[in-house]
Formats: structure tokens, sequence, C-alpha cells
């Protein structure tokens, strides 16, 4: 079984997606502790991907290999999770909102953070505020992530929050917020819980916002 | 006797794509658009479409047969002339002929009292006008930074062009929020011509517009090209791929995706109304694969922009290009060096114009000492670009033979006239280290300080005319009563 760990940890940093999946699969009907596959196979191999990143050993096109094999390994492991260990790896909502088409920012954080082993839901680009509101009901995310590129449509992400408000649901999801002409500024003047210059940044601040 | 039959190469040549390899990716191109196609979130675009040969389906996907494409791109006019408003400065996008200016609406400008950067206001877009209008070495404006402290941001546009207006007398690039806010520039530009057929004749700026790579249209950039092509307004449709993130990894993949894109914007205006004058353009650049970052300081951004300024001159078309800007947070030496190897490329390709001149920290903070310092630059590149001359009287062989073994050319007439066409520095040191001592130590940094200093204080840029700067404030103040909440 130790071995089994290793070698997903192994897989993970390879960005063997088959091979993590298959093993994460024998672990699970070897009847091995989902929580442990998750500590020990999983979340070991990654951060051991996310040390390599930071040193630059490891480059963005890796990284995002390795988070496609952890994803695999998690939609087989998130059913056999207590309730306790999978909002460990909670679930994320992530949406351009109405008017901008940009998504290639929204879609790198959203791939980032399945990699730390978040379950996200992306809605995709141009999304009504009303929509994104349903989508926060429907799936009760912790976190809610909204892009804009534009100055044109950054207001919308305010737009989105006081929307939130009046639903009654603001505080039942954190909100965070990212893209280019976006700031630590313009996240406290709308109401944000955090704002993230870039998708590792992302992923670090999703963590400590399900933690806290 | 005058020699014939001699090819003289007087400026130097380069390029990057060989005749073959340009009809390899105008090919792949066409069969990007024939079996890929591009969507179109625009309703008369896709009735366009619908009602031609294309084919649309999945609601708003559009493939057109290579026929369309070709029949369109035959249409636009092989250059443009622009004039600034007042008439005294202007520039031709005709083959080979370079001229460099501004990029747009950076969110962000260095704050010169206090050195942090802060959101772009009119005051910077006018005083980066008034450098510009200034600074001998840049031909084209575009307005640096975006307006921010404007009463609704769907109206910056308005506001931004009339701080250009007023800043600047140069031929201008300029962007807009979306249709209507086009139709308002334009009518601002056409009251300093007199009427739309006047102004036609004689336009004062090109309208920048941007695909969403790959291969997306958005409501309102066709909204721009509709009414660019219903006018004969001069439009550049650029697309800005991120190559390995939206567009291949591969610079020829890359090239052949927004060479695709544009050919649809060709097509698509060909269909409202042929003759648009079209601009092919592109920021193509890497994604940094660490810091995600779109990359304005690569290598990569400089070839791939000079292959595109291949396959344009191939196709007849006029070519936006990119040059002096950098990846730096502050003008330091990698600014410097960016900036320069993107200027020499861009230049050196023969690209009509090359924009993004000052751009900073990717295409967010704006500097207007980063002007200053590249006029510097762009003066040395178009020195190198004037190459050498081989006519008798630069062969000098009568002034050789007259001086003779040991003589001097200093206190010669030859020296004296020839001596000019030379590159002078305004702010580069070439004292000696004493001198340098005794003149107080100043860097670079001090002199390029200084010198936007000065030029801030002393230039007033032409005024307008004060009837017709109420006209303009009044679409102006249009337009925010019409968007008011």
């Amino acid at each position: 079984m130790t071995e089994k760990l290793g070698k997903i940890a192994d897989g993970l940093l390879s960005g063997n997606v088959e091979e993590v999946s298959n093993l994460t699969q024998e672990l699970l009907d070897d009847g091995t502790d989902p929580e442990e596959i998750l500590q020990k196979g999983l979340f070991a191999g990654m951060d051991v991907v996310s040390q390599k990143f930071k040193d630059c050993e490891m480059f963005i096109p890796e990284v995002l290999r390795s988070a496609k094999a952890m994803q695999g390994a998690m939609e087989k492991l998130r059913p056999k999770l207590s309730e306790a260990s999978s909002s460990k790896a909670g679930t994320v909502v992530t949406a351009t909102v109405q008017g901008d088409l940009h998504d290639i920012g929204k879609n790198l954080a959203g791939m980032m953070m399945e990699g730390s082993g978040f379950n996200v839901i992306d809605m995709g680009i141009d999304r009504k505020t009303e929509d994104i509101v349903n989508a926060v009901k429907e799936n009760k995310p912790q976190i809610l992530g909204l892009s804009a590129l534009l100055t044109t449509t950054m207001p919308k992400m305010g737009e989105v929050i006081n929307a939130l408000k009046e639903a009654g649901i603001r505080d039942q999801v954190k909100v965070m917020i990212g893209g280019a002409p976006v700031t630590d500024d313009f996240a406290e003047e709308i109401g944000a819980d955090a704002y993230a210059p870039n998708a590792s940044i992302g992923t670090e601040k999703a963590l400590e916002l399900i933690k806290a | 006797m005058p020699k014939i039959n001699q090819t003289i190469q007087e400026t130097p040549y380069f390029r990057v794509l060989s005749e073959d390899q340009i009809e390899r990716i105008y090919s792949a191109a066409l069969d990007v658009i024939q079996r890929t196609g591009a969507r179109f979130y625009h309703e008369e675009a896709l009735e366009l479409f619908r009602n031609s040969e294309a084919v649309v389906t999945d609601e708003n996907l559009v493939r057109v047969p290579l026929s369309l494409v070709e029949k369109a791109i035959k249409t636009h006019p092989r250059k443009i002339n622009l004039t600034g408003r007042s008439g005294k400065h202007g520039i031709k996008l005709d083959r080979d002929t370079v001229n460099f200016g501004t990029g747009s609406d950076l969110p962000f400008t260095y704050d010169r009292q206090t050195g942090e950067r802060r959101r772009t206001t009119y005051q910077d877009v006018y005083d980066a006008g008034r450098i510009l209008d200034y600074l001998p070495n840049l031909d084209f404006f575009m307005s640096h930074g975006i307006v921010q402290d404007c009463p609704n941001t769907q109206t910056y546009d308005r506001h931004q062009c009339l701080a250009m207006l007023e800043g600047c007398t140069k031929p201008m690039v300029l962007t807009s929020v979306d249709g209507e806010g086009l139709q308002d520039l334009w009518r601002m530009c056409s009251l300093f011509r007199g009427n739309e057929k006047e102004y036609r004749l004689n336009p004062m700026f090109i309208t920048y517009i941007e695909p969403i790579s790959p291969l997306m249209n958005d409501r309102s950039a066709v909204e721009k090209l509709l009414f660019s092509a219903e006018k004969g307004i001069p439009c550049m449709y650029t697309p800005c791929p991120s190559s390995g993130a939206t567009a291949p990894a591969s610079l020829a993949g890359m090239i052949v995706q927004s060479l695709a894109e544009t050919l649809m914007a060709s097509v698509l205006t060909y269909l409202k109304n042929p003759g648009m004058p079209l601009v092919m353009g592109g920021v193509t650049t890497v994604l940094d694969m660490l810091t995600t970052t779109y990359s304005y300081g690569s290598p990569e951004l400089s070839l791939a922009s000079a292959a595109n300024t291949d396959v344009s001159k191939w196709l007849g078309l006029p070519m936006f290009s990119t040059g002096g800007c950098t990846d730096s947070k502050t003008l330091d030496e990698q600014a410097a060096i960016e900036s320069a190897t993107s200027l020499y490329y861009a230049f050196l390709s023969g690209a009509n114009l090359v924009h993004d001149v000052g751009y900073m920290d990717s295409g967010v903070n704006a500097s207007l000492e980063s002007l200053v310092m590249n006029n510097e630059i762009i003066g040395m590149v178009k020195q190198i670009g004037k190459g050498i001359n081989t006519e008798e009287e630069y062969l000098a062989l009568e002034l050789i033979d007259q001086i003779g073994p040991g003589g001097e050319f200093l206190t010669s007439e030859h020296t004296l006239v020839h001596y000019k066409e030379w590159f002078q520095p305004k702010l580069q040191d070439r004292s000696d280290y004493a001198t340098w001592v005794r003149e107080g130590q100043h860097t670079m940094a001090d002199r390029i300080q200084s010198e936007t200093d000065r030029i801030l204080k002393e230039h007033e840029p032409e005024p307008i005319d004060k009837e017709l700067h109420q006209e303009l404030k009044k679409i102006v103040q249009d337009a925010d009563e019409r968007h008011a909440k």
C-alpha cells in the first residue's frame, strides 16, 4: 500500500493521468482509507509539484499535466471521502462576468485549483449576474471565482456581490476576483474576500479562504 | 557615366519568412477558416454570413469557403494616409514605411510625484498626448492609458478621445467601447474636416478592434467592424494570442490562427460593404510559463511580429506591429533592453505602425518617462534604417586623394556637410569621465526625468478652435447623458 501511495505521488509529478487514476482505484478496491490516499498519495505528490514550480524546476504546462492527473484521481476519490475531508477539497464555481468573453486567466486558475483537490465548476464566459447567483444557490460552493479583463466589465463583479447580498447568500460563499485591471483596493471596494494576481496565488488564497 | 542595370541595396534587408513559407501559412489559414471556422456573437453578422456562401452551424459558428475569403481580401486598399487634427502631422501606411507610436488603454499610470502606480486619469492621457506631440520620433498616438475618472465606464472612450485631441496633433489609433462609441469618435474627428465625405478623404484615426483568440468575435468587436465597413473607417483587427495558452505554442501555428482571425474580419466587412481599409495586426507573443504573464518583452514577440509583417506585405495589407515595450515594472536596464530589441526588429521588418512604445509591466502600467527614453532609441533605430549611400559624393574619392596620407578630415567642407547626417543623441552621455563627474554624474534615468519635466512644463499643443471644442464636448456630454443611470 505504501508503495502504491508513493507511486501515486511519482505519477502526479510526471503527470501520468492514467496511472494515477488506476492506482487510486486499486487502493480503493484494496480497502485503503480514502483519507490516507488523499493525504499520503495525492496531496504529498502535489506538494512536491508546487515546490518544484516555486523553484523553477517545473513550468505551467507540466504543472497543469499534474493537475489533470490529480483531477482524475479526485473524481474517483471524492464520492468516498467523508464530508469533513471533502470540504478540505471544496467546490469552486468560476465565471467570467457579463459582457466579457476573455477566459484564459480564469481557466488557468480553475485548473490550478483542481490540482489542489478542488472540485471546479466552470460556468464559462459572458455570464449574467443572476445566472451566477443561481449557480451559487444550486452548487453551494465554498468559493466563487469571478474574472474580468476589461475596465468596462470590471464593475460587473461588484454587481454580482451585491446580488449575492440581495439573495441573502453572501455569507455562504467566499468571493475571489481576478483580471488584469483588478487590484486589492478594488476587491476591498466591492466587498470581495480576496484578489489574486495570478493562478498560483489564487490557489494559495483559495486554500486559506476555506481554512478561515 | 551612371551605371545601368544595378541593384543598389541602400537600406538594411530583413525578413524571416520565405515566399514559400508565406504561401504555406496563408494556405493553412484558409484551411482553418473552412474547416474550423470562428464564432461570432452578433446577429447581423450571422445574418450576413447566412446570406453568403458561408455556413453557420451550432448557433454562431461560421465557416467560410476559401473562394469567398480570396474575393474579400482583394478589396482592401493597399495603402492608408492619416493626418492629425491640425493637418501638420501626417503618416502614410504603404509598403515599408515605418511609423512609431504609443499603445492604448493601460489601466495604471506611474504617478510622477509619488512614483506609485495608480489608475489612469484624463490628465494622464492629456499629458501623454503632449509628450507625444512633442517627441519628434513618435508619429502616431494611442491613448497610452485608459481614462477612468469619467462618470461611466461605458463612455470612457469619448472622454479619452477628447483628452487625446486636446493633447496631441498627430494621427491617432483609437479604441472604443462598442459601435455606438466608435460612431461618436468618428463624429468627433469628422468635425475637424467639415463633413463625412471630406473626412473619408482625409481620416485622422484608425480604429483598433480585437478578436478574442482563439477564433472568437464578441458583440462589441463586431459592431465596430460593421460600422467601420459602412463608413469606410480605416480599421485594424488585431489578434492578441498568447502562444501556448490561446494559440499553439509553435509560432507558425500562432501566426496561422491569427491570420485566420484577421481574414474572418475581411470576409465580414466585405459582406457588409466591400473596400474598408483593413490593417493587419497582432500582438503575437508567448505566455510566460512561470509567471503566466502575456509577455511584452519576449524575443518571440519580435520574431512572430516580423513574420506577420512578411505575410502582410505579401497580402498587400498595411501592418500594425509592436515594439518599445517591456515586462519590467520600472524603467530600468530590463526595460531598455527589451524596448530596444523589439524596436529594432519591428523597424527592420518594415511594419507600418509600430505600437505599444512605452508599455510597461506587460501591458499594465504607463510611464511618461518611458516614452521619452524610447524616443531616443527610435532615433538610433531610424539611423540604422538610412543604410549606406554609395554614390560618388559618398565614396569620397576626391576628398581622400585631396587630404592624402597623414592628413585630417575635421576641417574639410565634406565633413561639415555630412556629419549632420549622423544620429546626434539627445539624452545618451558620450562625455569623458572627468567631464561627467564635473557635470554632476547624472545617469540616463536622471536625464530622462528632467527631459520629461521640461516637456511637460514647456510644450503646449496647438489649441483646438473654441467653437469646435464646444461641439466636441457636446458629443461627450450627450453620450454621458444617454448612459446615465
